[in-house]
This record gives C-alpha cells, sequence and structure tokens, in this order.
C-alpha cells in the first residue's frame, strides 16, 4: 500500500519484460497541482527573473581552446592527406 | 456568497486557510503540509490509521486438512475460472488431476514435487493432444512436406529481396518435435514482379556490387533466425476465460466476415484444423501467389484465433507470415494492423522472432513519419534488441535520417536486411528527392551524374537521370567534358523542394491509418 | 484541522468552492490523520442519509433550495460509501481493494455529475468536479496496478478480428478518462454564458482584467482539460488531447478569454498544448505555448518549472540552435544532469562525446519523449567543429588599411581532419570524403554554414562579411 502505483511483480515470476510497457510520463514526472489558483504578476517567473534572454547562452567562442585545436588540426590534416 | 467575483477568486478573498503563496510575511514557497488543499500530491497515501484497533484474529491460521499447502493451491488454480481450457471439458479436468495426487500420494511424492510449477491438468491435457496433433502422421503447422520441385539453380532471375515465402519454414517457426525433419520445402527466389529485375544492367555501379551484397545476405541471414527465445517446451496452451467459442468446423478454407454477434462454433475452426490451414494456406502462397485470397483467409485465420482466444506460438506465427506477405504485397493497411498485434504479442513471450519486427516497426514509422509511435518503438527495445543487426540497421537508417546524412542512408539501404527493403523502397525515393534538394543547394556550378548515381543509391546513371527527369520539368542534366552532369543552384534547388513536398504530401494521407 | 462537516459548511458560506471541495478529498491531512476515520464512524450504511441531512445542514445551519440539498446528500453519501472502502486499507487490508475504491469513487463521481446536470448545483461549486475526478484518475491508476498485478489480463471484446492490442491493462483508468471526459462537457456546455469581461474598463481601475460577474461552470472548464491532458498522457493516447483541443477551440466564442482564468489553469494548460506541439514535431508552436507557460509560472514552483524547462530546452535548440545559460541549468539539478554533458559536447563540438552523452541519457530521453529534438544537436556540435576550422584558417593577407578577411575558401580536407577529431578517429582509420561533403551539404543545406562546395576543386567556398556560420559572429 505504501508504493501501489507500482505493479506487484512478486507474485508473477514471469519473465516480463519492464520495457515493452508503453513509455508514459510517470507519476513523479507530472506537472503538479499549484497550491493556490492564482497569483500576482510580481510573483511570476518573468517578474522574478526577467526576461527570456537569460536563459540562452550568447556566445560560442571558446578562445582559450583555439590554439590547441589549431594544432591538432594540422596534425590530423597530414593523416587525410596521406590516405588519398 | 460573494457572487461579485468569479468562482475562482473567491479562494483568495474568503477563505481562512493562508495561501502559501500570497502570505505576506513568508512568501517561501511550501507546497502543501499546512493545508488540505487541492494541491495534495497525487501519491499521497490516503487515510493513515485512524487510532482504532486494527482487527484481531487471524483467521487462515486454522488449520483443516494435511494436504500441502501448494498443493492446495493447485488444487485451487486447477478450477479458477480464469485457467479453465475451452477446449477441456471440466470432468476430463477432474480425472487428470485426481489421477496426478493419486500418483503423487502413491508414490510419497506429495511434499516433493515442485506444484507451483507444475503445470495444471487441463495444460496437460493440451499438451498431450498436441503432441498427438504433431506425431508424423498428421500435417502440423510446422509441417514441411516438400511437393513442388526446387527452382532450377541456374535461373538468372535472382530476387534482390528476401521472400515472405522463405520464411514459413524457418526452423524457429516450427515446433520442437518437428526440428528433426529436415525435409524443408525450397525456397521461392523468383518474383516476376520484383521491380528490380527491369533495372538497367548496362551501366554498373558500385550499388551493383552492394546488392549483390545484400541478396547473399538475406541468404545467410535464415541462420540467424535460427535461435528465437521462445518457450517452445510448453507448446500451444490456449489461455481461455470466460468462456470463449469452441469451434467445430473443420472445413480448412474459409470467407472472411466481419463479426456483428457472438460468433457460431459451426463455422469456427478449432486449433488443430487451423494448424492445417496454415500449412495450405503457406503452400498456396508460393503455388499461386494470389494475395487477395490468401490475404481473406488469413483474416478468417486470425479472427477464429481471436475468438477461441488462442494465443501462443502458432498464433505469432499466423501473424508474423501473414505481415510478411502484406509487406511483399505492399498491403501496408493490413501490415500495421498484424505489427499492432505481434507487438502485443511479443511483449508475452509467446516467441516467434520479434527482433526481426521490431526492425520492421522502425523502418514503418520512418515511412509514416509517426513520431510519437516511434519514441514508443524506440522505447520498447531492450539493450540485446539494439545489438541485433536487423534492429540495429533499422535504427542506424533513423539517425542517418534524422540527421540528413544521405551518404550513410544510401549505405544502409543497400545493406537491409530480411524484408525491410520492401519498406526502404517505400520511402526511398523520398529521401532522394531530400539529398538531391540539399545537393543543388550546396554544390556550385554541376556534379556529375555518376556521383548521384554513388550517392544516392541508384542502380545506373541512366536510372539516376530518369528520376531527375521525372521529378523536374526543366533540362537540369547537361553534358560537359565528355560526362552527364545535374545543374545545381537555386532553381533546381526549388524544383527538388517542390518534388520532395510533393512525395512527403502522399505519405501524410497514406500515413493515417 | 478540519471536518467534512466544517468545511462544507465553511464554503457553501463563503461561496468559495476550492474549500467546498476540500470537503470530499479522500485524504486526510497531516494535521488530522484521523479526519476519514471519524467520517466513516459518524453513520452507517442504513442511516447515512439522515444523518446526512442532520450534520450538513440543520446542524450548520446551512440553507439550501430543498432540489439542491437532495443533491448535496447524496453526493455525500456516496463519498461516505467510497470512504468506507478507503478506510479498509487500515481497518482490515486483506478485504480492501482499489478496484473497489475506484468503483465506489465513481458512483461519487456520477452521483455529482447529475447533481449538476439536473439537481440544481450551482456553478460557483465546481472546483468539486475537479477535485472528485482528480482522485477518480488517481484511484484508476492504483485500480489497475492491483489488477496487473493480480495475473494476465482476460480478453476484452469477443467481436474483434484480432486480439485486444493493449491487453485492457488500463482499463480502469480508461474508464476515469470517460467519466472525466463528461465532466469536461459538463462545464463546457453549460448553457450559462459568462459576460466577456469589460476588459478596458477593469484594467484602467485595477491594473488588470477582472472576470466576468456572472457565473457558468465554463470556469472550471481549463482545470478539467487539463486533467484529461494528464489523463491521456498516462494512457499514452496523446491523439485524444488533441480532439480536446478541437473542443475547445470549436466553443471558444462562448468561452471568456483564456487570460481571464486563474494562472495554475492557464500555465498548466499551455505546458500540455506546448507538449502536445512538441510531440507533434512542431517546436515553433510549441516553443511558444512553453515560454507562456514559462513566463507566467510561480516563481517557487520549482518542479513545474523544471517540467516546463524540459521540453523548452530542446524545443530551443531545434528552433534557434541555441543551448542553455550554464547559470539556468544550475538552479536545476536535475536538468543539469539531463542537459548538462550534452551541450557542454555541443558547445565543444565533440561527436563522440555527442553520442555517447545520447546513448547514456538515451533511455531518460526516450521516456520524457525528448530524444528525437536532442538528436538535432549533433548537428550544432558538427557545426561548431566546423566553425573552428574556419577559425583556424585564420584571415587573408592584409591590404593597407583594410579590415582583415577571413580565409573563405577551405579545403574539403581541411574539414575531413576536424572530423577525425570530433569523432576521435583512430590512427589508421579512414575518412570518407563523400560522408564529409555529405555533411557540409547538410550544414548548408539546414542554413547553419553559407557558402558551396566545389567538388571538382575540393573547396568549400565560404560566405564572406561575417555570415559563414550565421549567428555565430563569424
Amino acid at each position: 500500500m505504501s508504493n501501489p502505483t507500482q505493479p506487484q511483480d512478486k507474485t508473477e515470476p514471469t519473465q516480463q519484460p519492464q520495457q515493452q510497457k508503453p513509455p508514459v510520463l510517470e507519476e513523479d514526472d507530472e506537472f503538479e497541482d499549484f497550491p493556490v489558483e492564482d497569483w500576482s504578476q510580481e510573483e511570476t517567473e518573468q517578474a522574478a527573473n526577467g526576461t527570456n534572454s537569460h536563459l540562452w547562452e550568447e556566445s560560442w567562442d571558446d578562445d582559450d581552446a583555439a590554439e590547441d585545436f589549431s594544432k591538432q588540426l594540422k596534425e590530423e590534416l597530414k593523416k587525410v592527406e596521406a590516405s588519398h | 456568497m460573494s457572487s461579485s467575483v468569479p468562482p475562482w477568486r473567491a479562494t483568495a478573498s474568503a477563505t481562512t486557510t493562508a495561501s502559501p503563496y500570497n502570505g505576506h510575511a513568508a512568501p517561501a514557497y511550501i507546497p502543501v503540509q499546512a493545508r488540505r488543499s487541492l494541491a495534495h500530491p497525487v501519491s499521497a497515501t490516503p487515510a493513515p490509521a485512524p487510532a482504532a484497533a486494527p482487527p484481531s484474529a487471524d483467521a487462515s491460521t486454522r488449520k483443516r486438512v494435511e494436504w500441502p499447502a501448494p498443493l492446495r493451491s493447485y488444487v485451487q488454480r486447477s478450477f479458477a475460472p480464469d485457467n479453465q481450457a475451452a477446449s477441456v471439458a471440466r470432468e476430463e479436468m477432474e480425472t487428470r488431476l485426481k489421477s496426478v495426487i493419486t500418483d503423487a500420494a502413491e508414490k510419497d511424492m506429495l511434499d516433493k514435487i515442485d506444484w507451483d510449477s507444475l503445470p495444471l491438468p487441463q495444460v496437460m491435457i493440451q499438451n498431450d493432444r498436441n503432441r498427438i496433433l504433431a506425431s508424423p502422421s498428421v500435417s502440423s503447422w510446422g509441417a514441411s512436406k516438400a511437393t513442388f520441385s526446387r527452382k532450377s539453380d541456374n535461373s538468372e532471375e535472382v530476387s534482390k529481396k528476401r521472400k515472405s515465402a522463405e520464411y514459413q519454414d524457418d526452423a524457429s517457426s516450427c515446433p520442437p518435435w518437428r526440428q528433426t525433419n529436415k525435409n524443408f520445402e525450397d525456397r521461392i527466389t523468383y518474383s516476376p514482379t520484383d521491380k528490380r529485375q527491369r533495372m538497367d544492367h548496362k551501366n554498373p555501379s558500385k550499388s551493383k556490387a552492394n546488392l549483390e551484397m545484400r541478396r547473399k545476405r538475406f541468404e545467410d541471414s535464415r541462420a540467424r533466425y535460427g535461435s528465437s527465445p521462445s518457450s517452445r517446451g510448453e507448446s500451444p496452451v490456449p489461455t481461455a476465460n470466460q468462456g470463449p467459442v469452441v469451434g467445430r468446423c473443420q472445413e480448412l478454407e474459409k470467407n472472411y466476415f466481419r463479426l456483428t454477434s457472438a460468433p457460431n462454433p459451426d463455422t469456427v475452426r478449432p486449433l488443430s484444423v487451423l494448424v492445417k490451414t496454415l500449412d495450405l494456406l503457406k503452400k498456396k502462397w508460393k503455388r499461386d501467389n494470389n494475395y487477395g485470397y490468401i490475404c481473406d483467409q488469413f483474416k478468417s485465420l486470425r479472427q477464429d484465433l481471436t475468438v477461441q482466444h488462442i494465443r501462443n506460438e502458432f498464433t505469432v506465427s499466423v501473424y508474423e507470415i501473414h505481415a510478411r506477405i502484406a509487406l511483399e504485397k505492399g498491403d501496408l493497411g493490413e501490415y500495421n494492423q498484424c505489427q499492432t498485434q505481434l507487438r502485443a504479442l511479443y511483449a508475452q513471450q509467446l516467441g516467434g522472432h520479434p527482433t526481426e519486427f521490431k526492425a520492421y516497426r522502425i523502418l514503418y514509422f520512418i515511412h509514416t513519419r509517426n513520431w510519437t509511435a516511434m519514441n514508443d518503438a524506440l522505447a520498447d527495445l531492450t539493450a540485446a534488441d539494439k545489438r541485433e543487426p536487423a534492429v540495429k540497421h533499422a535504427l542506424d537508417v533513423r539517425s542517418a535520417l534524422a540527421l540528413g546524412n544521405y551518404h550513410r542512408f544510401f549505405q544502409l539501404y543497400l545493406d537491409t536486411p530480411n524484408m525491410g527493403a520492401y519498406l526502404m523502397d517505400m520511402f526511398v525515393d523520398r529521401e532522394r528527392l531530400s539529398a538531391l534538394a540539399a545537393i543543388c543547394k550546396a554544390y556550385k556550378p554541376d556534379v556529375k551524374i555518376r556521383f548521384i548515381t554513388e550517392e544516392l543509391g541508384f542502380e545506373s546513371d541512366e536510372q539516376s537521370a530518369h528520376f531527375i527527369l521525372d521529378h523536374t520539368s526543366e533540362g537540369l542534366l547537361l553534358e560537359k567534358d565528355g560526362a552527364v552532369r545535374l545543374l545545381t543552384g537555386g532553381k533546381a534547388g526549388q524544383l527538388f523542394e517542390a518534388a520532395k513536398a510533393d512525395a512527403h504530401r502522399v505519405v501524410d494521407i497514406k500515413g493515417q491509418i | 484541522m478540519t471536518t467534512v462537516f466544517e468545511d462544507f459548511a465553511r464554503g457553501q458560506k463563503q461561496g468559495s468552492g476550492p474549500t467546498l471541495a476540500a470537503a470530499l478529498t479522500p485524504i486526510a491531512s497531516a494535521d488530522y490523520p484521523s479526519r476519514l476515520y471519524t467520517f466513516y464512524r459518524f453513520s452507517n450504511a442504513a442511516r447515512v442519509s439522515s444523518d446526512l441531512r442532520y450534520s450538513l445542514f440543520q446542524a450548520n445551519g446551512v440553507k439550501l433550495p430543498k432540489q439542491e440539498q437532495n443533491a448535496w446528500i447524496d453526493i455525500f453519501a456516496a463519498y461516505w460509501k467510497a470512504v468506507s472502502q478507503i478506510v479498509l486499507f487500515d481497518l482490515s487490508p486483506s478485504e480492501a481493494s482499489w478496484a473497489k475504491v475506484f468503483d465506489a469513487w465513481k458512483d461519487l463521481t456520477n452521483v455529482l455529475i447529475r447533481g449538476y446536470s439536473n439537481g440544481g448545483l450551482q456553478a460557483w461549486t465546481v472546483p468539486c468536479l475537479y477535485t472528485v475526478g482528480k482522485y477518480l484518475r488517481t484511484f484508476g491508476i492504483r485500480a489497475d496496478a492491483e489488477l496487473a498485478s493480480l495475473g494476465p489480463v482476460a480478453f476484452g471484446n469477443r467481436f474483434q478480428d484480432d486480439i485486444a492490442a493493449e491487453f485492457e491493462k488500463n482499463a480502469k483508468l480508461e474508464e476515469a478518462a470517460r467519466v472525466i471526459n463528461r465532466m469536461f462537457t459538463l462545464c463546457l456546455s453549460d448553457r450559462h454564458v459568462p459576460h466577456e469581461p469589460d476588459f478596458q474598463l477593469m484594467s484602467m481601475l485595477t491594473g488588470r482584467v477582472r472576470a466576468p460577474i456572472e457565473e457558468s461552470r465554463k470556469w472550471g472548464v481549463y482545470n478539467m482539460t487539463n486533467l484529461l491532458f494528464k489523463t491521456y498522457f498516462k494512457l499514452n493516447s496523446v491523439g485524444l488531447s488533441k480532439n480536446l483541443l478541437r473542443a475547445l477551440s470549436a466553443s471558444a466564442v462562448d468561452l471568456p478569454e483564456l487570460e481571464a482564468f486563474p494562472k495554475a489553469h492557464i500555465v498548466t494548460f499551455k505546458y500540455y498544448v506546448g507538449v502536445i506541439h512538441f510531440l507533434d514535431e512542431k517546436y515553433s508552436e510549441a516553443e511558444e505555448h512553453l515560454a507562456d507557460a514559462w513566463r507566467m509560472c510561480h516563481k517557487n514552483a520549482t518542479k513545474n518549472r523544471e517540467l516546463i524547462l524540459t521540453y523548452l530546452v530542446p524545443c530551443h535548440l531545434v528552433t534557434t540552435h541555441t543551448l542553455p545559460n550554464k547559470k539556468l541549468l544550475a538552479q536545476f539539478p536535475r536538468l543539469e544532469k539531463l542537459f548538462g554533458p550534452l551541450c557542454s559536447c555541443v558547445r565543444k563540438g565533440d561527436l563522440v562525446g555527442f553520442d555517447t552523452a545520447m546513448a547514456a541519457g538515451e533511455e531518460e530521453f526516450v521516456k520524457r519523449r525528448i530524444y528525437l529534438p536532442l538528436e538535432r544537436g549533433r548537428d550544432i556540435a558538427l557545426r561548431n567543429l566546423f566553425r573552428k576550422v574556419f577559425i583556424a584558417g585564420g584571415f587573408e593577407e592584409v591590404k593597407d588599411g583594410q579590415p582583415p578577411i577571413r580565409r573563405t575558401r577551405v579545403p574539403v580536407a581541411e574539414f575531413a581532419a576536424a572530423l577525425r577529431i570530433g569523432i576521435h578517429a583512430a590512427e589508421k582509420s579512414r575518412v570518407d570524403i563523400d560522408e564529409v561533403e555529405c555533411l557540409l551539404s547538410n550544414l548548408i543545406y539546414k542554413g547553419l554554414m553559407k557558402g558551396y562546395i566545389a567538388r571538382e576543386r575540393g573547396m568549400i567556398v565560404l560566405s564572406k562579411g561575417g555570415t559563414a556560420f550565421p549567428g555565430t559572429g563569424i
């Protein structure tokens, strides 16, 4: 009873494989009911953390590794040319 | 009662329970606890024990008989409605049960027998019958009476794909008692309708060699399917309950009619007859290749199995064979029905060829572009499945397409195990158009037709040229420096883009089943 | 710590739907663990109706029209019966069964629905529908699990040509879905059409839009929709959710604006609609809804914010080819674990690392249905790898006074060499130049690179003027 949502397979020692179950979002992955119905604009994510922009990475540059890569590239280029 | 606010507002204004959000002093988010709210976790256990005394006396401690408990439970299970077999009469079962117990008592084995794993009397009876059914004098569903002469080996016409007929005598679909009999029917490898026969042979490309490889692989693959993880020892055991129909019909052939009321036992064939029916159908399929007839017969065969609640390895083999035949004939609707049933049957570990069909399933969802179903198909795979060549191939095809890697896709296309090529044929042209759209956008000013032939798995330059001309209206081909070239660029790209959209539209309509 | 009767009386007197609905909750609260048991002990099967008449109304001083009063008595009598099944789990576990609880709760559900359709229940009490429906779903799930543990399930419909595919393993939950669907219809088809709020006036007065004055069960429609979404997802029948959306949009003119509903309803609705589009690979639509849900979500609802991001992150990767900020992931350890390794490989252009991370997370990704969009991150990893080739290529010889121009003609062989790095190629292995070209052609086709392949010269000619790798600054 402590965990009744899990099928109790103990009585069935058959080899019913787990992964045959259709993939459903588990109970603990479900969207929760909010403890209150409504809240003010100030309590929203947007008000608390600003606009969308802080969510995403802006730059792709990885300057530290640039030199290493250049060297490695020359090494590998020799191998490419050798094999063609 | 406040009527000036909408119902849901009433909480905030009226209720005395402090909202965990709105409490002005401590706005910390504390989900429930303090309040029995709508948001109480769904998984919470209802009603923790009240202070009341639990029921005391354990009624089950009283002892009545001295039979061992496992035996008592065995007897109970024998009589449980859910375990009754339609084909075994109650008296028959009781007689057998008595004899099993008497026998055990006489040999002083009552405490030694593993009653929990001993088959129930009704199962024993069925197993005995099946053994009789399978005796060499009676034709059975693993049957192998060779009645057709071998197709001459020097036949020039050799199919590139494995045919459905080739599978039907696989050792693995044959019950164990038949396996000593090696006299399998020869495979028929010629099909007058195989479109590859019409292809141009004059200008062989590297794909030609690949095709040859593919053909060889089909032949080799028989060995791989020789072992299936089925529990064949306990052959057909109909799991029956709530009174399934018990058929009495002895006719082998029967036309299919949709049921509108409870089936009449006089028109339903019992398992022993159905076994012979399958045998007959396989022979007729090889001989006549009449799909309309075969499909109808298979549907009535499936219906008879269903109304009698027969769900065992034989059932699996019926669906597998029908699925393969439907694949070969490009009848996707019927194929999909079989595939859906097979998925459920495999989940019950009844034997058959799960990985072969799991691979088809992936290819099928690529074709219908059903990504929700694809996700399910992926979730069905075990780590062991993914190591199986057919499944691995299908997964590689999927990922090549997902990433637009046409180079890899067409390599895989030319190396498809089993009957997967029938499925892939349904979407290669679409993928060729996608690839051509990309190539036209990426290359300048042109590419040799040979490059297209080799990259996109065409049989010959002529075939690829035809393909290009068929899908574009403009003259995109030109001859330069002694080679035919495809003029790439924006204009060509747009033409292929339009053709690609058309090809996808067709599938969107067909895909809705 | 309140009793069933106190909740009922307060809900009725204050006209508070949620408080009233709390009376019908089948769980005891932490501060009053014997709540259900006490309620069960207050009466017996023979006397329950008359006992209820006294305790709900006379003792509490609650007065309602006769028809409505009788409806509530019937409802709480059915509730009492269901509770008597639930308390069995403590009183006599061997007799207790989730299937019986489910059946009793379903009876309650039907009585409640009847109360609305012809028992004169008022529209403000509509949160009761949600509460009762929500636990019907919970009990359905438990009853199915209980039935599954009892062994193989029976054959179903006997007029079918084929064996039932799903073997009815969700029979009770499916039953629950049908009942909840009736509740949804009950809300949607309420004849009392709420007045459209006077948005402008209200906004001017209060700074926000107030809901209309007249009441209607339509206020319950999104809550019931959300409950059905949840149920269909659990049943793996996402397709049915689309029917629901069609039904909603067909009656859109009769419904109040979505914005007029409580945020809890809106956020949940937006989340599910986003995920439905997501599963359809409609990533831009999905992103739109998920981003709305994100913005409007309560800032402290960690679990729900995490779930929104679980789908928003892959969406964003597909639509805009960008990764979540490290600071964002750091707030959510589960997401950090889910996406962190993948993101770092995409950033570095480490293809092997990417494949490894995909394989390692595969089970979780598939379960959450985010595998397919995440897989597309490989293109971004590849783009970043090739971008490094471009950077390593340096600049053309600078003419006096001119700004430096990057070398835009790059041999395919250099990309092949980069690919060797990306896939950690073995010393002796050979890279297939045709495949390298295919990968390049794809990036160009998808707009991740700008330029063209001159096959016969073995060259890539990249576009000048800082647009060779659009959106990445070079």
